[in-house]
């Protein structure tokens, strides 16, 4: 809205004092005067602004498509003149409650709705739509035009900070993720408990949150804890909560993830941790479907769909006896695999798009995208710690990257090539500081032995000896040949 | 084979996510058989993949898609043929004749291996900036 104060300022007192007289007046609406100017005038306003704005005709035909609507969009605005509005904005209600058709059909604006469009590579873009009537000198309805704004930032936010994860949100085209797609719906309309296993890093939790997300009990809510992150003690009372009175401290009753997860999912991660004592509990829950708080005596039912994940290896747990076998087939009923990263190596371009636009819209960085070198290293790459420490890479290169494209620079150290740190030279150091450096190291190389070191060097046991003078390099008081390198 | 083509009418539809009939043709009978319309009334992607599927359906063609339901529906075996516009009729010929799409009836800022012509953060770049492409 601050752009288009900007607008309506530029415009002279008659727009200012409309939107200071009529703060929620569509942004559409507010930027109707536009409309009547030259079209360079009008062009060059337009593509200041940084929501997106478009105008059609009576026959939907787009006539005016800004830049930050190009930006949002992915069109190109050569590419979007006269063709259906529809076939380039493609909006959820496009076919079912078109804004732009409720106003013309209304005469009434639509302020800031929220819906969301499909880009070219098949991602949501949330964003907030306002629409206003297009007249002309008498009156007619010429077309429309609409302004809508880019949510995804917000979006993205507002993930980080509820957890609200989906199908969406599982990045990858390959056949291990390919097959994880084809079972996750039928899974989720199951009611049975699931096991996600998988390496440290490759979203367990985030598949966890996709069944749930596609289930039933999506409504509900979904509870995750980490039993491995916690004492038995406090596990217990999370889980189960605990009476008023049960122990030092506990001054009133709270609820446990059970009771609050009431008609929706648990996800207990690094289950493989759980003492043998909470295993036995935990069993009685899955079970009878019943616990008891702490400190209490009254059983209460429990109606979750319990959803577990672990990075151990079971049979060796159930064979040592550290994990009770009938805990564990109760909680196996359904058995996910997450692969490494490295079994689906081809879905690294993708997740490396991923979150380089997460990433650079919470950073507020302008990245557009990595080089091929940098790319290269990126794929060549093991990742021990998977999709996680993919994106911590990716997190590192985008805190040093000033803009524009990721190159290896970028990259943390590990990562680049050695042949390329190496063979750059340092173009600070003079040539007696080369030479200088040669010397030690090829005398330390050889244990102290200057024939040999004059060997490796290609010059004279004497032009070493002076130049080791000239330097300051002490050279040892034997000249190393007894001691071979 | 049986396609699936997304209509709105008589118009490809423009979000496949949202869209709410199906037209579906066989085509190894002749083109004036009579036609067979599938309506979806499922907003959840898994059900949508699963109808298509139910219904014996080899490919889909239809407007933008989303990419989880693209891939649950391709995981379903049935090829999609996605970033179509144009009109119904004519997409169904030119499908009947050449079994596959021909750009000329990809939607504008899409090319056809999947990519956007746009996308400020992308590392494939597709047109945008860069006409000719």
């Amino acid at each position: 809205m601050g752009e288009a104060l900007i607008a309506r300022q530029s415009f002279g007192n008659s727009c200012a004092s409309v939107a200071a007289s009529q703060p929620a007046l569509a942004r559409g609406a507010i930027l109707l005067p536009l409309m009547d100017m030259k079209d360079e005038t009008r062009g060059a306003i337009l593509d200041c602004i940084t929501d997106g704005v478009f105008a059609v005709d009576n026959e939907w035909r787009i006539t005016s498509f800004n830049r930050a609507a190009e930006r949002i969009t992915g069109v190109v605005r050569e590419q979007a003149l006269g063709r259906r509005c529809c076939d380039v904005f493609r909006a959820s209600i496009c076919e079912s409650a078109c804004a732009l058709r409720q106003t013309l059909d209304t005469g009434r604006p639509v302020v800031n709705k929220t819906v969301y469009i499909l880009n070219a590579l098949g991602e949501r873009v949330p964003i907030s739509i306002s629409t206003a009537v297009l007249r002309d000198d008498t009156g007619a309805v010429v077309g429309g035009v609409e302004s809508f704004r880019d949510l995804t930032l917000v979006e993205e936010l507002r993930k980080e900070l509820h957890g609200k994860y989906s199908c969406e949100d599982i990045i990858g085209r390959s056949p291990a993720l390919q097959r994880l797609f084809e079972v996750l719906p039928i899974i989720a309309a199951s009611d049975s408990t699931v096991l996600v296993e998988g390496p440290s890093g490759t979203g367990k939790e985030l598949v966890a949150r996709a069944l749930h997300s596609l289930s039933p009990r999506r409504k509900k809510r979904f509870v995750a804890i980490n039993c491995g992150a916690l004492p038995d003690t406090l596990l217990e009372s999370e889980l189960f909560g605990y009476k008023a009175g049960a122990f030092t401290g506990a001054t009133k009753d709270k609820l446990g993830r059970f009771a609050i997860a009431d008609g929706g999912t648990v996800f207990l991660d690094e289950i493989g941790d759980v003492s043998p004592a909470m295993q036995v509990r935990l069993l009685r829950v899955l079970q009878e479907k019943v616990f008891e708080p702490l400190g209490s005596n009254e059983p209460m039912k429990v109606n979750v769909r319990i959803v577990s994940a672990t990075n151990r290896d079971w049979a060796a747990l159930v064979r040592e006896g550290s994990f009770r076998e009938d805990l564990y087939y109760r909680i196996n009923v359904i058995r996910l695999e997450m692969p490494a990263l490295v079994q689906h190596r081809e879905d690294l371009p993708l997740l490396v798009d991923h979150f380089l636009g997460k990433l650079s819209r919470l950073h507020g960085k302008d990245i557009s995208g990595i080089s091929e070198h940098a790319l290269r290293v990126l794929m060549e790459y093991d990742y021990p710690g998977n999709v996680r420490e993919l994106e911590n890479i990716l997190e590192h290169a985008i805190v040093l990257c000033r803009g524009g494209l990721i190159q290896v620079e970028c990259l943390p150290q590990f990562l680049r090539p050695v042949s390329e740190e190496s063979s750059r030279p340092d173009t600070s150091l003079t040539l007696r500081d080369i030479e200088m450096r040669a010397i030690e190291e090829a005398l330390r190389g050889n244990g102290g032995n200057r024939t040999a070191a004059a060997r490796q060097l290609g010059i004279d046991p004497s032009t070493l000896f002076r130049k080791a003078k000239s330097f300051g390099i002490a050279l040892p008081e034997a000249d190393g040949r007894s001691r071979r390198p | 084979m049986r396609i699936a083509v997304a209509d709105w009418d008589g118009f490809i539809s423009p979000v496949f996510d949202t869209a709410r009939r199906v037209r579906l043709v066989d085509t190894d009978l002749p083109a004036d058989s009579e036609t067979l319309w599938l309506e979806l009334t499922e907003a959840d992607p898994a059900k949508r993949a699963l109808r298509l599927s139910e219904w014996g359906v080899s490919v889909l063609i239809c407007g933008a898609i989303s990419r989880p339901l693209e891939t649950m529906i391709a995981a379903q075996g049935i090829r999609v043929e996605p970033r179509v516009c144009g009109s119904t009729d004519e997409v169904v010929r030119a499908f009947r004749e050449h079994q596959a799409i021909s750009d000329a009836f990809l939607m504008p800022g899409c090319c056809r291996r999947g990519g956007g012509s746009g996308g400020q953060r992308r590392r494939r770049r597709c047109g945008f900036g860069e006409k000719g492409e």
